[in-house]
C-alpha cells in the first residue's frame, strides 16, 4: 500500500514539475497562437540564473526563485519586442524553424559563458533528504514542487482565465482589430503576456535544475516533454496543462514501476494514442 | 496550349537551368581535390529532403518524423548486407517497398489529422521506433549499430572505395532516377491534385478528387524515396545506427528543405548543399560553437529568406529578365 | 573549391622547396565529439594534446608532429565515417585518435585498414571491435568488462550478496549486465532484481521504490557518462535508499570528476570501479594533475577521455621514435605499439601484443571529500584486468 501511495506522490510532484516547464508554452502559444519553442531556453536560462545567484552571489535558494521569474521574463520580453513580434501571424513552420534557431544559439551562448559541463545545485538543508507526512515517508524537494506548483496552478487558473487581464488577452487572439477598436493596447498586453509566459519558463527551470540537472543542452532534452503536455492537454487551457502534466507524470512513474520493460515506451504511446483520438487535446477548443 | 496534353507538355518541359544543375553535378565529379565524401552525403540529404518535398511542399503535410522512413530503408539494407544479400542495388529496391509499405500505413493513420495533432504523431511514431531500434540490442545492435554490414560492388564491378568516387556517382545516379521520378509525378494531374489540396481541401472535395486517399499515396511515395535515400546511406558508408532515424535527422532535413525552398524538387538538393556545406565548414572553423552559426543562419532564413534560396533566387532572376524587357513568363512557371 | 585551390597552393609550395630541405611532418588526425551532449570529450582530448606537445615538444624521433581536429557530432557513423576518409585522403594524416563512439569506429574501420592508418581508440568501450576489425586499431580507453567484472568479486568479497542491478538501456549497458551478472555468479552472489533505465529519462523514482522492495544489500548502477548518472546517484540519495543502508557501487562513470561536484554530497560512499583518478598515487599523476590544472584551469576537472588521449599520445611518441630516422611506417608503427607497455598517470598500461587492445588495473573507489573536494579515492586493485 505503502508503495502505491508513494508512487502516486512521486508521479504527482514529477508532473508537477512538467506543469511548471511547460505552462509558459501553453499560453503563448494557446492565447498568442505564436509556437515559441525557444520557452526551453529560458527555462535553462532561469536554471543558470540560479545556480549563479546562489554560488556567485549567495542569494538563499527561495529568493532565487522570484529573481530567475523576473530576470527571464525581462529577457522575454526583449526578445519579444527585437524580433518574435513580427511573426505573429505566421505559419506553425515558420515560426518553428525560428524558435528553433533561437534554441541552438543558445545552446552555444550557455556553453561560451558556463562552459559544456553539468552545474552544480545545491539545495538549502531543509529541502533535501526526507519527511513524514501523514505516515508516509517523502522527499521533502518533492512536497515542495507539489506545494509551489499547486499554488501557481491556481493563481494562472484564475488570473489568466478569470480575470480581467485574461479576456482582454483572450479578445486579443479572436480579434485582434476589433479589440484595438474597443481601445485596448494590444501591443501592450502581447507583450505582458509573452512575459509572463517567458518568466514562467525560468521560474521552471530554476525548479527543474534539482531533479533534472542543467548543462547547456537542456532544452534540446527536455524540448520533447514540454511539447507532448502543451499539445496533449490542449494549447492555451491551463487546466488542460495541468490535469496532461498531472497524468502524464502519474502514467510515467507509474508505467515504469510496473512494467519497466516498456516504461519508455509510455509517454509516446499515449501521445500517439491521444491525439490521434482527440487531435486538439484533452481540453482542446476550436480555435 | 488549350488542351490538357499541350498543358501537361509545357509543364514537363526542361529548362536549361535545370539541365545546367544536374551537368554540374556530373562535373564535380571530374574537378582535383574535390571533397567526394562531402558530396555524396549531400546528394543523399538532398535525396531525402526532396521526399519530403512531396508532403510538405507539394502537399502541405507538416511532418516531424520523416526520418523513420530513412532509417526502415537504412536498416533494411544494413539487414540484406549483414545476411549475405550484398548485391546493392536490388537492395535499394527492396529498402524502397518496405519504406513504402509502412509509409501507406502511417499516411492512412496521419491523413484526416493536421496542425500540431499530426505533428505529434508523426514525431511520436518516430520517437517509439527509434526507441525500439535503441534498445533492441539483440536484434539490431542497438546503440553500437549493425555490426557485420557487407555491402558488394556496383553492377559487380565498381567497389566502394576510399576516395569515395564509387559512393558518387552511384548516389548520383540513384538520385537522378528518382528525381526523374518525382518530376513527373509533380508535373502530372496527380501532383496538380496535391496542390490544389494543399491550397484548398474543400474545394478539391467538391471536385471529387480522392483528397484522403492521395495523401496515403503520397505518404507511400515519399517514404519510398526517402528509404531508397536511408538505403544509400548505409551502402556508402557500409554501416548503420539508430541515429539514421534520429529526431535530429527528422529536424535538420525539415531544415535543409526549408532552407533550399519547398515545392521546388531542386529545394533539397539546393538546401542540402548550402547546409552542409556551411556545417562542415562552421564545424573546421570552430568545433565547439558552430552551432550558434546554423542557429543564425535559421533565423536569418526565416526572417529574410522565407521562401527558401531558389524561390528566392528565381524572383531574381524574373526581375532581371523583366529589367531587360524579356519577360516570358508562362502561366505553368508557377507551378515548377 | 576550397580544397582545389589549396591543392593548387601545396602544389606550388612544394615545387618552391627543394624536396631534401624537408623535415618529415606526421599530421595527427583528432577526431572527437566537440559539439553537443558529448562536447567535453574533445575539449579534453584537445587539452590533453596541448600539455602533452608542450612538454615533450612537437618534434618526435626526427619528425614534426602536427594535428588538426574534426567534430564527429556524437555516435554518428556517416559523420565520423565521411571525416575519417578526408582524414586519410585530403588531410593526409597518417594516425588518428579516435573516432570516439562504437558505431563510428566500427564504420571506420575498413577505411582505416584500406588506407593503413593507425588510429588509436579513446573513447569507445565496447568489447571485441579492436584487433577483431582491423589490425590499425589500438585502444586506450577500456574495455566495457574491465569496468563491469571486478565489483561483483569485491562486493560478494565484502558480503553484499543480495545485489540489485540498474543499467541504461543500451548496447553498452546489456554488454556491462552480461559481464556483472557472469562474475557475481562466479563469485557466488544472488541477484535479487534488475531493470533497465531508458536512455532519455528524466525521472528516477520508480527505478528506486523497485529497489526498496527487493531490499538487496547492494545496488550496481551502469550509466552513460552524463545527465543519467548524476540523475541516479541524486536520487539514490534523495530517495532515502542511502539512509537504509544500501551500498551504491556502480562503474566509475556514474561518479566522473567532470560531474562529480555537480552530483554534490550525495555522492559520498559511492564505490565505483575505474581505471582512472585524479588522486592516483604516483608521482607521474601528480605531476600530470598539476600541470594539465596549471594550463586549463580547475574546471573542468580532467575525465577520463583526457587520460586516454595523453596516453594515446604516449603511444604515438614512443613509436615514432622507435623508427628515427627513417620514414614513416605504419605497419612497424602498429608492431611496435601492439606489446608495448609503459607507465601512465592512471598506472601500469600495456598494449595487447596480439590484439592492440589493453589491459590495465582497475580501481575500487570511494568518494570522499578532500580539503572541501569530492574525489573517487582509490582503495583497492585489481592488477592487470584483460580486455575481455
Amino acid at each position: 500500500m505503502s508503495s502505491v501511495a508513494s508512487i502516486l506522490f512521486n508521479g504527482i510532484s514529477y508532473g508537477v514539475l512538467l506543469f511548471i516547464m511547460s505552462v509558459g508554452l501553453s499560453v503563448t502559444m494557446g492565447m498568442m497562437n505564436f509556437v515559441n519553442l525557444a520557452q526551453v531556453s529560458f527555462s535553462m536560462l532561469g536554471g543558470y540564473v540560479m545556480v549563479v545567484a546562489m554560488q556567485k552571489f549567495g542569494v538563499p535558494f527561495l529568493w532565487t526563485l522570484p529573481l530567475a521569474f523576473i530576470l527571464v521574463g525581462v529577457v522575454s520580453i526583449v526578445l519579444e519586442r527585437l524580433l518574435f513580434r513580427f511573426f505573429y501571424g505566421t505559419d506553425d513552420l515558420t515560426q518553428v524553424l525560428l524558435t528553433i534557431g533561437l534554441v541552438f544559439m543558445s545552446i552555444a551562448i550557455v556553453t561560451y559563458f558556463w562552459g559544456g559541463t553539468y552545474q552544480r545545485v545545491n539545495m538549502p538543508e531543509w529541502l533535501t533528504g526526507q519527511q513524514e507526512l501523514g505516515g508516509f515517508i517523502l522527499e521533502r524537494y518533492r512536497i515542495f514542487l507539489v506545494v509551489v506548483g499547486g499554488l501557481l496552478a491556481f493563481l494562472l487558473v484564475f488570473g489568466l482565465e478569470r480575470t480581467n487581464f485574461g479576456a482582454m488577452v483572450r479578445a486579443c487572439v479572436d480579434n485582434r482589430r476589433a479589440a484595438n477598436a474597443c481601445g485596448l493596447n494590444t501591443d501592450l498586453i502581447f507583450a505582458v503576456t509573452f512575459a509572463v509566459g517567458g518568466g514562467l519558463a525560468g521560474l521552471g527551470g530554476a525548479m527543474s535544475a534539482n531533479l533534472l540537472g542543467l548543462d547547456p543542452n537542456f532544452p534540446l532534452r527536455y524540448l520533447v516533454y514540454v511539447l507532448i503536455v502543451v499539445s496533449i492537454g490542449g494549447m492555451g487551457t491551463i487546466g488542460g496543462s495541468l490535469i496532461a502534466a498531472l497524468a502524464l507524470g502519474i502514467a510515467d512513474v507509474a508505467g515504469k514501476y510496473y512494467f519497466p520493460s516498456i516504461g519508455g515506451f509510455f509517454i509516446y504511446i499515449v501521445t500517439v494514442v491521444v491525439m490521434l483520438c482527440r487531435p486538439l487535446g484533452l481540453l482542446g477548443r476550436r480555435a | 496550349m488549350n488542351t490538357p496534353t499541350a498543358y501537361f507538355e509545357g509543364l514537363a518541359r526542361w529548362k536549361p537551368l535545370e539541365i545546367v544543375f544536374w551537368l554540374v553535378l556530373v562535373g564535380l565529379f571530374f574537378v582535383p581535390g574535390v571533397n567526394l565524401p562531402l558530396l555524396s552525403q549531400i546528394i543523399i540529404w538532398g535525396l531525402f529532403a526532396m521526399s519530403l518535398d512531396l508532403l510538405l511542399g507539394y502537399r502541405g503535410i507538416l511532418t516531424m518524423g520523416h526520418a523513420a522512413f530513412f532509417g526502415i530503408g537504412a536498416y533494411t539494407a544494413g539487414y540484406l548486407g549483414k545476411f549475405g544479400w550484398t548485391e546493392p542495388i536490388s537492395a535499394l529496391f527492396l529498402a524502397a517497398a518496405i519504406a513504402a509499405a509502412v509509409g501507406l500505413l502511417a499516411g492512412r493513420l496521419v491523413r484526416s489529422l493536421g496542425g500540431i495533432a499530426l505533428l505529434m504523431v508523426t514525431l511520436g511514431l518516430n520517437l517509439i521506433l527509434y526507441d525500439f531500434v535503441l534498445r533492441s540490442t539483440e536484434l539490431t545492435g542497438g546503440d553500437d549499430g549493425l555490426q557485420g554490414v557487407v555491402i558488394g560492388q556496383v553492377l559487380g564491378m565498381f567497389k566502394f572505395d576510399l576516395y569515395g568516387k564509387t559512393a558518387y556517382l552511384y548516389s548520383l545516379a540513384v538520385a537522378f532516377l528518382m528525381f526523374l521520378i518525382a518530376r513527373a509525378l509533380v508535373k502530372s494531374s496527380f501532383g496538380l491534385a496535391l496542390l490544389g489540396a494543399r491550397e484548398n481541401i474543400p474545394r478539391m472535395i467538391m471536385l471529387g478528387a480522392p483528397v484522403g486517399k492521395d495523401v496515403s499515396a503520397a505518404f507511400a511515395i515519399a517514404a519510398a524515396m526517402a528509404g531508397v535515400a536511408g538505403a544509400l546511406l548505409t551502402q556508402t558508408i557500409q554501416s548503420v545506427s539508430p541515429d539514421a532515424l534520429s529526431f535530429q535527422r527528422s529536424a535538420d532535413v525539415l531544415v535543409i528543405l526549408i532552407l533550399g525552398g519547398t515545392a521546388r524538387l531542386y529545394g533539397g538538393f539546393v538546401g542540402a548543399f548550402v547546409f552542409l556545406f556551411l556545417r562542415d565548414w562552421l564545424a573546421q572553423l570552430n568545433p565547439v560553437y558552430w552551432y550558434f552559426w546554423i542557429g543564425l543562419l535559421l533565423v536569418v532564413v526565416v526572417a529574410f529568406f522565407r521562401k527558401g534560396i531558389v524561390p528566392s533566387l528565381g524572383v531574381l532572376f524574373t526581375r532581371m529578365q523583366k529589367k531587360r524587357g524579356t519577360d516570358e513568363r508562362t502561366p505553368n512557371r508557377a507551378a515548377l | 573549391m576550397r580544397g582545389f585551390i589549396r591543392s593548387l597552393a601545396i602544389a606550388a609550395l612544394v615545387a618552391a622547396v627543394p624536396a631534401s630541405a624537408q623535415q618529415e611532418t606526421i599530421r595527427i588526425g583528432v577526431l572527437q565529439s566537440f559539439s553537443g551532449m558529448t562536447s567535453l570529450n574533445g575539449q579534453q582530448s584537445e587539452a590533453a594534446i596541448k600539455l602533452f606537445m608542450k612538454k615533450y615538444g612537437d618534434t618526435v624521433g626526427g619528425k614534426k608532429i602536427e594535428y588538426f581536429t574534426r567534430d564527429t557530432t556524437g555516435p554518428n557513423p556517416e559523420v565520423a565515417k565521411r571525416l575519417v576518409q578526408e582524414a586519410v585522403t585530403r588531410e593526409r594524416a597518417q594516425i588518428l585518435i579516435g573516432p570516439d563512439f562504437t558505431p563510428n569506429m566500427l564504420a571506420a574501420a575498413p577505411i582505416v585498414t584500406e588506407a593503413k592508418v593507425p588510429a588509436i581508440i579513446n573513447g569507445a568501450a565496447t568489447s571485441g571491435t579492436i584487433g577483431e576489425r582491423t589490425p590499425y586499431y589500438a585502444r586506450t580507453f577500456f574495455a566495457i568488462p574491465q569496468l563491469c567484472r571486478p565489483l561483483a568479486t569485491y562486493a560478494v568479497k565484502n558480503n553484499w550478496k543480495r545485489v540489485f542491478v540498474v543499467v541504461a538501456d543500451f548496447a553498452p549497458g546489456h554488454d556491462c549486465e552480461k559481464q556483472y551478472l557472469g562474475a557475481l555468479a562466479e563469485a557466488g552472489g544472488t541477484l535479487v532484481g534488475n531493470v533497465r533505465i531508458p536512455l532519455k529519462n528524466p525521472e528516477f523514482s520508480s527505478y528506486m521504490q523497485r529497489i526498496r522492495d527487493a531490499k538487496p544489500d547492494a545496488v550496481y548502477f551502469f550509466m552513460p557518462i552524463g545527465e543519467m548518472s548524476i540523475g541516479v546517484v541524486r536520487a539514490f540519495n534523495e530517495s532515502g535508499l542511502k539512509a537504509a543502508g544500501i551500498k551504491l557501487t556502480g562503474a566509475g562513470d556514474i561518479t566522473d570528476e567532470t560531474y562529480l561536484d555537480a552530483i554534490g554530497d550525495a555522492a559520498l560512499g559511492a564505490i565505483t570501479a575505474g581505471i582512472y583518478s585524479t588522486t592516483h598515487d604516483s608521482k607521474i599523476n601528480k605531476e600530470f594533475v598539476s600541470e594539465y590544472v596549471a594550463m586549463n584551469g580547475k574546471s573542468p576537472r580532467i575525465g577520463w577521455v583526457a587520460i586516454s588521449t595523453w596516453d594515446a599520445m604516449r603511444l604515438i611518441y614512443d613509436g615514432l621514435a622507435a623508427q628515427a630516422g627513417g620514414k614513416f611506417d605504419p605497419d612497424k608503427f602498429m608492431a611496435f605499439v601492439k606489446g608495448h607497455s609503459f607507465e601512465s598517470p592512471r598506472g601500469p598500461v600495456t598494449i595487447d601484443k596480439g590484439n592492440g587492445d589493453i589491459v590495465q588495473n582497475v580501481y575500487i573507489r570511494r568518494v570522499e571529500k578532500i580539503n572541501g573536494v569530492l574525489q573517487n579515492v582509490e582503495f583497492e586493485t585489481f592488477k592487470a584486468q584483460p580486455f575481455k
